[in-house]
């Protein structure tokens, strides 16, 4: 399962919309869930990971998930991807 | 002997990257932090805008607007510090990185310069974050508060799983 979700935050993925993705990817905690941008591929259970992707307003990024609720998991982190935190 | 209590679990003290007060982290007015969403570990008040490695290690992520990294120790602990609340909106403009991601550094090199009253003058907290950001390696985690001195006070020491 696989869906592409734009970066609409004006300010990038910084620390606090990237521990929002984080902590809604932990939700769900016997999937596998992914982040890619540029080719490279990330867990979205890994702050430090989310933030190396360097996400900027208009990227558009493809969240992918293995394992139990892996359409809903998709979903919910590619909403929060595209929400504006400040 | 003869490994009969197992292997002893690994101790890493990490010492302060900036000179100032440490608090805990609830004192941190952004709930990202203080609820520790991002992760557990201190926040300093700094006095003086010098962040420095508090470790060797490699620098893997500095963040576009300058205002936060994150670097690797060789243990693979990795530590997220993120000087001031809400800084990403000053555009970099008070901070000088001395570093680029990928980079290798030394305990006590300069990573970023920052302006403190720069920071103030636009109203926000300089307040700076240092949280583990792999938490998932730590089995337990102390924080000590006090007055602290860059590269040299102890201020989080943890167990690794």
């Amino acid at each position: 399962m696989e869906k592409q979700f734009t970066v609409k935050n004006p300010q990038g993925i910084h620390a606090r919309p990237a521990g929002a993705i984080m902590k809604k990817a932990s939700e769900f905690a016997a999937t596998q869930i992914s982040l890619e941008l540029n080719g490279r591929k990330i867990s979205a259970k890994s702050i430090t990971g989310v933030l190396t992707l360097g996400m900027k307003a208009g990227d558009a990024v493809t969240v992918s998930a293995e394992g139990d609720q892996a359409e809903q998991a998709v979903e919910a982190v590619g909403a929060v991807i595209e929400s504006v935190l400040d | 002997m003869f490994g009969l209590f197992g292997k002893k679990k690994k101790q890493v003290s990490i010492a302060a990257p900036i000179t100032g007060k440490a608090v805990a982290l609830d004192q941190v007015p952004d709930a990202a932090f203080s609820q520790k969403i991002i992760g557990d570990g201190i926040a300093i008040e700094p006095t003086e805008g010098v962040f420095v490695a508090p470790f060797d290690g490699t620098i893997v992520h500095l963040i576009d607007s300058h205002h936060s990294l994150v670097m690797a120790s060789d243990e693979g602990v990795e530590l997220l510090v993120h000087i001031g609340i809400n800084t990403v909106s000053l555009q970099g403009k008070p901070f000088t990185p001395h570093v680029k991601s990928g980079d290798k550094v030394k305990k006590g090199d300069t990573l970023i310069e920052f302006d403190i009253a720069q920071i103030k003058e636009a109203g926000l907290p300089t307040i700076t974050p240092v949280i583990i950001a792999n938490g998932d390696i730590v089995a337990e985690l102390k924080a000590h508060e006090g007055n602290v001195t860059a590269a040299s006070s102890p201020v989080i020491e943890i167990t690794l799983k």
